[in-house]
């Protein structure tokens, strides 16, 4: 008992992926609704934010979703949260789009059939609901320095690595790497925080 | 500063994919070399990176996407559900029982074909004995009647008429043989009446003793074989014929139409 208060407990939200992907697993197709019902708003927000484009970003949560039912059995639901898991794979698959984009000699099936490693939940984790995060993951982000801010985004929705950030923001390659690597601090003991 | 100190400022760099080759190489080394650390550092870091999908604008797939998603996984786990299963019976051991029912069916099916064959062999085989049976015994009638017109030991009987439109009729009567009736030339009586042979006794009263019955061919001609005379030539006075119904009387019911004197 007073060890479980240090223990991160799963929230309803965890438990409730825990036992949709378990269902998953037996080729439940009501199980399948529910999570696509969960979750598929903020996918599609994260692969729109990334292409720009409702078709294209149709396309690829209607990708990560038929993987999901195709490849349940390859998502070890005891080495991490699934929705971490979900947004990870739509991110990669959103990134390969756009690099498609500049190198049309790659086929994308290279990539399409990788899914993403495994994520784990930091000890202060207690998952909240999508609006609560969603609230606190913007304060935070609105509180770092713009140039910060960008130099992350660039990162994260545009895929681009240091040197091609610095040279986006015309930042020396140091500075950027400093921002990114400050930014995301903050944003952890944000999150932290707010536990 | 450890090793692991030193990769512990990039590792949410790399999990955000922001590090540049050298340094992303470097690090995917270490992390290969097993540091359990690190490992378990990159995860957390995913996770912490995971978290700025909620920093995108909010914005909802059409229904459509969630109609045609849908329908793709109802198809495939219909036709997941309908797919045939793997069967626990290797195919060759099937292939092995069909062979075997095949070659049980054929064989009931010779089974029956030989029985038919055999029955009919046999009702073939009982029809040909029963007609070797009636050819023998014609032939041992034949070479019965030859024998007694042959022999000098029978006796010759001649069967006189009163009708003048009538040839007379022959009789010779061995003793052991019996008796064998000839005649040539006589008019065949109306279909539904035959001739019949009578033996008249000798003892003084004695009433005729029916014998067999014969009809002429087309030609007139027939040979009438009494192989076991109802009588004994020595106690018969005479022989006679006369018309009688088909099938013969116990007695006759016409006048004699041939009648001789047993000698």
């Amino acid at each position: 008992m007073f060890l479980a208060a240090f223990i991160p407990k799963q929230s309803d939200e965890a438990s409730r992926d825990a036992t949709l992907v378990h269902r998953l697993l037996q080729r439940d197709m009501r199980a399948f609704e529910q999570l696509y019902d969960c979750h598929s708003r903020l996918v599609y927000g994260l692969v729109f934010r990334i292409v720009q484009q409702a078709g294209t970003a149709e396309e690829i949560v209607q990708d990560v979703f038929l993987q999901l039912w195709r490849n349940a059995a390859r998502y070890d639901t005891s080495r991490g949260p699934f929705l971490p898991w979900l947004l990870t794979m739509a991110r990669n698959r959103a990134l390969d789009t756009l690099r498609l984009k500049s190198e049309r000699q790659r086929r994308r099936e290279d990539q399409t059939e990788e899914l993403p490693a495994i994520c784990a939940a930091p000890a202060f984790e207690q998952q909240l609901d999508d609006k609560r995060r969603v609230s606190q993951v913007r304060d935070l982000m609105a509180s770092l320095q713009p140039q910060q801010k960008r130099a992350i985004e660039l990162a994260y929705f545009e895929g681009l690595s240091h040197t091609e950030i610095a040279d986006t923001l015309k930042e020396p390659l140091g500075t950027v790497k400093s921002w990114i690597r400050n930014g995301l601090s903050r944003l952890r003991e944000g999150l932290q925080s707010a536990t | 500063m450890s090793t692991t100190d030193q990769f512990g400022e990039l590792l949410e760099a790399y999990a955000l994919g922001a590090l540049d080759a050298p340094e992303r190489a470097a690090l995917e080394a270490h992390l290969a070399a097993g540091c359990a650390e690190c490992t378990q550092a990159i995860a957390e870091a995913r996770w912490l990176v995971s978290q700025l999908a909620y920093s995108a604008p909010d914005a909802a797939p059409s229904d459509m996407l969630r109609g045609r998603l849908m329908q793709i996984v109802r198809a495939e786990a219909a036709s997941r559900r309908i797919s045939p299963t793997k069967s626990p019976v290797p195919f060759w051991m099937w292939a092995a029982v069909a062979a075997l029912l095949i070659a049980a069916v054929y064989s009931a099916w010779d089974a029956r074909r030989l029985q038919n064959q055999v029955r009919d062999i046999h009702n073939r085989a009982v029809a040909e004995l029963a007609n070797r049976e009636k050819i023998e015994q014609e032939l041992a009638e034949v070479r019965r009647e030859a024998t007694i017109l042959a022999d000098p030991a029978s006796v010759k009987i001649a069967l006189a008429t009163n009708d003048p439109q009538l040839a007379p009729l022959q009789a010779q009567w061995h003793a052991a043989l019996g008796i064998v009736l000839t005649g040539q030339k006589i008019p065949q009586p109306p279909s539904n009446r035959v001739l019949q042979l009578w033996l008249i006794p000798k003892a003084p009263g004695g009433k005729p003793i029916p014998s067999q019955v014969v009809r002429p061919d087309a030609n007139g001609n027939f040979v009438l074989l009494v192989a076991a005379p109802p009588e004994q030539m020595a106690n018969t006075k005479a022989l006679a014929v006369t018309e009688e119904p088909t099938g013969g009387s116990p007695q006759p019911t016409t006048t004699p139409k041939w009648v001789g004197a047993v000698s």
